[in-house]
């Protein structure tokens, strides 16, 4: 990361992923923390702005926003980790089987992957919601099947360079099998690219998940999706605009600090940028 | 600290060096701290003169381009006490001098050039900006250019794009860019390292008619010694970012008087003096260059060394026009060069074959799978034409040939490491089919060429060993440990290094773990593919001197495949020729290294660079290797020089018994071929 | 060349005709009775019954997606049912103003996405090249519907400066007015592929100017610019192109999202508009417009890409 040239390798890593922790924790211990029911109505307190009893003030139906907020912060994070694992326990055997299997089977697969990245991600997400009525891990379904051809694409790029090296080759020579070079030879040398993928993957996963939210095709009222709730709070923006602006910023915070550690992840795990003086 | 000026500035101008630094000194910012690549450097060019400077990597050998050049970037700390070019101080003015009045070539052509801009621009392009020519008269030149630095059809090449020429020919276009504005001094870095033997020749052959004719000066920059004297006047020999000895090229190396320079010659393979029992490798590594020491840099790896050489030492004056760097020079000038110690005279092995191929081949298709739906072409190259060939139990066959004669794909095959398309393999008797059972795995093993890319880097030295062991069920429990003791022993390392990872060594120790590995199944048959291609002559000759001993100690047959023909006459009994797919030559080293020769291989060994060794005749190839060859006549028929006629590209050439061990194929009466003159 | 081109369009009608085939798919396979999405879970089993045989939806598959593919290629883009219009109209109403937002976003991303990321490799390191990669960071790190709603909030709650939401027509509300709506939208859509696009060309330049080649042009001679604009540029740019195909995809993403925010009425509100009220097909028809629209722009960028890269346009060796 530019901006923090200077400052040493793990301070992106370690800041990153402390407020990914952070939040994290709120997500878990959240129904222990929020200082109101988030769904509890009080008609007489709604659109009251933000006060000390209220950090966050109130919604159009006088629940506390702090409080939907602390409730809502599981969503994102279980679809931006959830679509993440699907994308990584089925994209990441798809690449290694085309790797693996060159022809038909490998002309196959990447056809396929190449289909699915014709339709724009939103759209894809659209689509594969749009029939049955959307909840939350239909959402991550669809937003894991998007980033499929990705973590594919990767990991059959990354195998096929390493099947080309001699240590491999040296495998082959000692008839050694398929599971064994897998799991010896290729594997233990791919992860690094995949793991820094996956730090991406949960960022993209987070916003195309919260923007499907936005529209709709996410977890239902009464729940506290950052997303819907953002999405709910435009009908108030000028009277209330706290309703909006409170999970907004949680998004940004939790977005950013993810970013920051998959940076860190990538810094840490990619030897191009470990600079070696070499003359 | 003020060391010695070979030219004095008092001598009138006209005698004033064209290019003359003092002082140079170059460090890198690293993590580690400063690290020094070079450490007051001086050299002097006159005009018209040709001065090489040699060295192994890490030597700072392409610092001193760049540095002369201005080009450094800004992680570099550049000083000298003088650093002028004929009356111009570089050090402020380089960026007005480079490409108008300094012309560079660097080592790989495909990388220097532009890969979106046509040929006929990039040559044109310095005489529009320094000559400020109209363009249609640069163009006119450029094309005229090329023509002369022997291209073909140099209109058409204008129109050109880089990837569309072959390495040789992309060179010239290089030198034709460094050429273009007309400058005084040509630097070249490595310019014929990225190339083939016979393509370096061509290269060399036009550096020299440029010297001869336009009378330009050179930089010439090669770890290669036998190239550096081909066309050098003068030398200067860097070791670790110093000069340790300077002087006329021929001089330097009939009497070299710097150890460092002696360890390098000896080190050197030759193919004419093939089978000198053991080469002299230098021990040790480069030292640490984050860290200044005032003494000698050299002392740690050199057997002259003595306490003095831990004070600083000033390059001398040493007779005329010599330099050198060292308090021991006097002794290092009156030893003899060391004779390499010549063991038991080898006999090559007899008996029945280890392994037979017969008629082997393979073909490449080129494009294919589902885009020939969309009407793609797909064309078939044949990388391996039913090579037949037989090596005994303890032999080392070597295998020579240039870049795409199908060598690493033949080495492959006779492992059953990639599918045969035709032919059958025969080991110890018995026929091994595509897919080889266990036990011919653990006897037929390989050593690769990059020591950078053979080792899982994920693994340790441990680890690695211990594989072979137990996939071939060789030993168990406490029996492992010790096996992995006496591979480490066998190829002379530590047992500590055991718990290394390959980024913790260095480029010949993990070569040292490569060969260990290939040997854990305690095989009887090894392919070493370029084993040592890698690797600087120091360190080469280590690994070829181990090789050696391999063989002898444990009577591992071996395949030795290189582009080096001096290795290959080195360590081999027998040499067979590689073009195109086919063995075109076959026959015990002594053999195949004097008439009769076939044609290419009589090209191949006059274009090997050899320090003092002047050769009468020189074979020249025009073309490349790249070239298309037809089906059905002699594959070599397209670069022939010695080329009959139409029989040649439309009839398969005889094979010629010129001996019971020694065969060729070629369309050439044995008794014509055989008063060839030598050309080693 | 000519035979690239041919087969890059081959296979954006493969890829066009494989896309129909996933959207017919999707549609129909998916679990839930269609008669029963479109009507709700309340709909008496006569309704259901009428409204099946209404849509063909008794007949097998493969015919109901033969049906709907001749009709397409004829120009026939099916019937919205909410509205009970031809859904083509409907469409191409809508996709020409979503495709102005579109074009003028392309152009500002092109534009001014390639200038500062070409600024920031030539001056990397420097407080401009630092303030840049946090800029881009921040807007690669944002939500665009977030960015929307801070527009909203700043520009017209706060400094009445721009209307929230809407869209009126060039005839009616003038040049102004017609912009004035425009400008927020367009503006949310762009940054975050400026961002983006900059970042990437940064990274492409930097590893241009680390070339061989650059050394090379450098050890000419050639003055700054030239090496930049003749020796670096044409090479730096190549993975732009690839970048801007993708983008176009995210940009399509992007205005489904902002025509939302800012009740702009184009074709990915109209998309949104048809999940809402279960209009199928209207929503088939317009995905397939919007899934033709980007492998066109695909096969453009694949164009583009083949005519900058001398080894794709002549592909066969010289001399």
């Amino acid at each position: 990361m530019t901006f923090l040239a200077g400052t040493n390798r793990p301070r992106t890593l370690v800041l990153g992923g402390g407020i990914t922790v952070a939040i994290a924790a709120l997500a878990i211990l959240g129904p222990a923390l929020t200082p109101y029911n988030p769904t509890a109505f009080a008609v007489r307190l709604r659109l009251s702005p933000p006060s000390l009893v209220h950090w966050f003030g109130t919604d159009e139906f006088g629940r506390d926003v702090l409080s939907r907020v602390i409730a809502g912060a599981h969503y994102s994070l279980a679809m931006g980790l959830g679509a993440m694992l699907i994308s990584l326990l089925l994209g990441v055997p798809l690449g290694l089987v085309a790797a693996f299997h060159r022809g038909v089977v490998e002309e196959a697969i990447m056809r396929s992957v190449d289909l699915l990245i014709s339709i724009p991600p939103i759209l894809l997400g659209l689509l594969i919601l749009a029939v049955t009525p959307p909840t939350l891990w239909k959402t991550i379904v669809a937003v894991g099947l998007v980033y499929i051809p990705i973590m594919t694409r990767l990991t059959r790029s990354v195998a096929l360079g390493l099947l080309q090296e001699d240590f491999v080759q040296a495998a082959h020579a000692r008839g050694e099998g398929a599971i064994s070079i897998l799991a010896r030879e290729i594997l233990p040398n791919a992860w690094p690219p995949i793991i820094v993928e996956c730090g991406l993957r949960v960022t993209f996963a987070i916003l195309l998940g919260s923007s499907l939210s936005f529209l709709g095709l996410g977890p239902q009222p009464p729940s506290s999706e950052w997303g819907l709730m953002i999405a709910e709070s435009r009908q108030f923006i000028d009277q209330a605009p706290w309703i909006g602006l409170a999970p907004g910023l949680c998004l940004c915070a939790l977005l950013i600090s993810v970013n920051l550690f998959g940076e860190g992840l990538r810094e840490a795990l990619d030897p191009r940028l470990s600079g070696h003086g070499d003359v | 600290m003020k060391h010695s000026t070979p030219d004095s500035a008092a001598t009138a101008m006209s005698d004033a060096p064209l290019l003359s630094v003092e002082g140079l000194s170059v460090a890198y910012r690293t993590q580690r701290g400063w690290l020094h690549a070079l450490d007051d450097i001086a050299l002097t060019i006159g005009r018209g003169q040709v001065l090489g400077l040699v060295g192994e990597s890490g030597s700072g050998k392409s610092t001193v381009v760049l540095a002369l050049l201005g080009l450094l970037g800004d992680t570099a700390r550049v000083s000298a006490q003088r650093l002028r070019f004929d009356g111009n101080d570089l050090l402020s003015q380089a960026a007005s001098l480079r490409g108008r009045r300094i012309g560079t070539v660097f080592q790989d052509p495909s990388a220097a050039l532009n890969p979106a801009l046509s040929i006929g621009l990039q040559v044109a392009e310095p005489m529009l900006v320094h000559r400020r020519l109209p363009r249609a008269d640069a163009f006119a030149r450029a094309t005229s250019l090329l023509a002369e630095l022997g291209i073909p059809r140099a209109a058409q090449v204008m129109h050109a794009y880089p990837h569309q020429l072959s390495g040789g020919m992309k060179q010239r276009v290089v030198i034709a860019t460094a050429l273009a504005a007309e400058p005084d001094l040509l630097l070249l870095d490595e310019p014929t390292t990225a190339l083939d033997v016979t393509i370096e020749a061509q290269i060399l052959d036009l550096l020299e008619d440029l010297r001869v004719r336009r009378g330009i000066a050179m930089l010439l920059v090669s770890h290669n010694l036998g190239l550096v004297e081909r066309i050098c006047d003068k030398l200067v020999v860097l070791y670790a970012g110093r000069t340790v000895e300077t002087g006329p090229t021929a001089d330097v190396l009939a009497k070299p008087q710097h150890p460092y320079t002696r360890g390098l010659l000896a080190a050197l393979p030759r193919p004419d003096r093939p089978h000198p029992g053991r080469l002299l490798p230098i021990d040790g590594n480069l030292p640490d260059m984050t860290v200044t020491d005032p003494g000698c840099n050299f002392r740690a790896r050199c057997s002259f060394a003595i306490d003095a050489c831990a004070t600083p030492q000033a390059l001398l004056q040493v007779g005329d026009d010599r330099t050198v760097r060292c308090h021991r020079a006097g002794l290092v000038a009156t030893t003899p060069m060391p004779q390499p110690t010549v063991g038991h005279e080898r006999q090559s092995p007899s008996g029945s074959p280890l392994a037979t191929a017969e008629g082997l081949a393979r073909i490449f298709r080129i494009g294919g799978g589902l885009s020939r739906l969309f009407g793609s072409v797909s064309r078939d190259v044949v990388a391996v034409d039913h090579v037949s060939l037989a090596i005994r139990p303890g032999e080392v066959l070597g295998l020579v040939g240039e870049s795409g004669s199908g060598k690493t794909t033949l080495g492959r095959l006779l492992l059953r490491l990639i599918h045969a398309d035709d032919g059958r393999l025969t080991f110890d008797g018995t026929e091994i089919p595509n897919a080889p059972k266990l036990t011919f795995r653990r006897r037929a093993q390989i050593v690769f060429q990059n020591p950078d890319t053979s080792l899982n880097p994920r693994q340790t030295v441990e680890t690695i060993l211990r594989r072979p062991l137990r996939r071939f069920g060789l030993a168990r429990g406490a029996a492992v440990t010790d096996e992995v003791d006496r591979l480490l022993e066998l190829v002379r390392l530590p047992r500590d290094y055991r718990a290394r990872y390959p980024h913790q060594l260095s480029g010949g120790e993990k070569q040292r773990v490569g060969i260990a590995r290939a040997l854990a199944s305690r095989p009887d048959f090894l392919v070493c593919d370029e084993a040592v291609s890698a690797l600087d002559v120091s360190v080469q000759a280590a690994i070829l001197n181990l090789l050696a001993d391999l063989r002898d100690q444990l009577g591992v047959a071996y395949l030795f495949i290189s582009h080096d023909i001096g290795v290959v006459a080195h360590i081999a009994d027998r040499i067979a020729v590689m073009y195109r797919g086919r063995i075109v030559e076959e026959g015990l080293v002594a053999e195949v290294l004097k008439p009769p020769y076939h044609p290419y291989t009589e090209a191949l060994l006059s274009a090997v660079p050899i320090p003092s060794a002047h050769a009468e005749r020189r074979v020249r190839l025009a073309g490349d290797p790249g070239a298309e060859v037809s089906a059905a006549g002699c594959c070599f028929a397209a670069r022939c020089p010695r080329k009959l006629g139409p029989v040649c590209d439309t009839d398969t050439p005889p094979r010629r018994q010129a001996t019971d061990t020694h065969h060729f194929t070629c369309h050439i009466a044995l008794a014509e071929l055989a008063a060839a003159k030598a050309v080693l | 060349m000519t035979g690239y081109i041919v087969r890059r369009l081959l296979a954006v009608v493969g890829t066009i005709w494989a896309m129909s085939l996933l959207i017919f798919a999707i549609v129909h396979i998916l679990p839930g009775n269609v008669a029963y999405t479109i009507l709700g879970e309340y709909a008496t089993p006569g309704a259901v019954a009428a409204l099946e045989a209404k849509l063909g939806l008794n007949d097998p598959l493969w015919l109901q997606y033969w049906r709907w593919l001749t009709a397409m290629l004829h120009g026939d883009l099916g019937q919205s049912l909410v509205m009970d219009r031809p859904a083509a109209p409907l469409i191409l109403e809508a996709l020409g103003r979503s495709a102005i937002l579109a074009a003028i976003s392309f152009v500002l991303v092109t534009t001014m996405g390639i200038a500062f990321g070409i600024r920031a490799a030539t001056h990397q390191g420097t407080l401009s090249d630092r303030t840049l990669t946090l800029v881009q960071f921040l807007f690669i790190a944002v939500p665009d519907f977030f960015w929307a709603i801070l527009a909203i909030l700043l520009f017209a709650s706060w400094l009445h400066l721009l209307p929230a939401t809407g869209y009126t027509p060039l005839a009616e509300a003038g040049f102004l007015g017609w912009l004035s709506h425009l400008i927020l939208p367009v503006g949310v859509l762009a940054m975050g592929l400026i961002a983006h696009v900059s970042r990437l060309t940064r990274s492409s330049m930097l590893e241009t100017l680390n070339s061989r080649y650059i050394l090379a042009a450098r050890a000419k001679g050639l003055p700054e610019r030239l090496v930049l604009r003749r020796h670096a540029l044409p090479n730096a740019l190549l993975p732009t192109i690839t970048i801007l195909a993708i983008d176009v995809g995210i940009l399509i993403g992007g205005v489904v999202v902002v025509e939302t925010v800012f009740a702009y009425p184009g074709l990915g509100r109209m998309l949104v508009f048809a999940i809402e009220h279960h209009d199928l097909p209207l929503l088939q028809a317009g995905m397939m417009v919007v899934t033709t629209i980007y492998a066109l722009a695909n096969l453009a960028a694949d164009v583009c890409y083949a005519a900058l890269n001398p080894r794709i346009r002549f592909s066969h060796a010289a001399a």
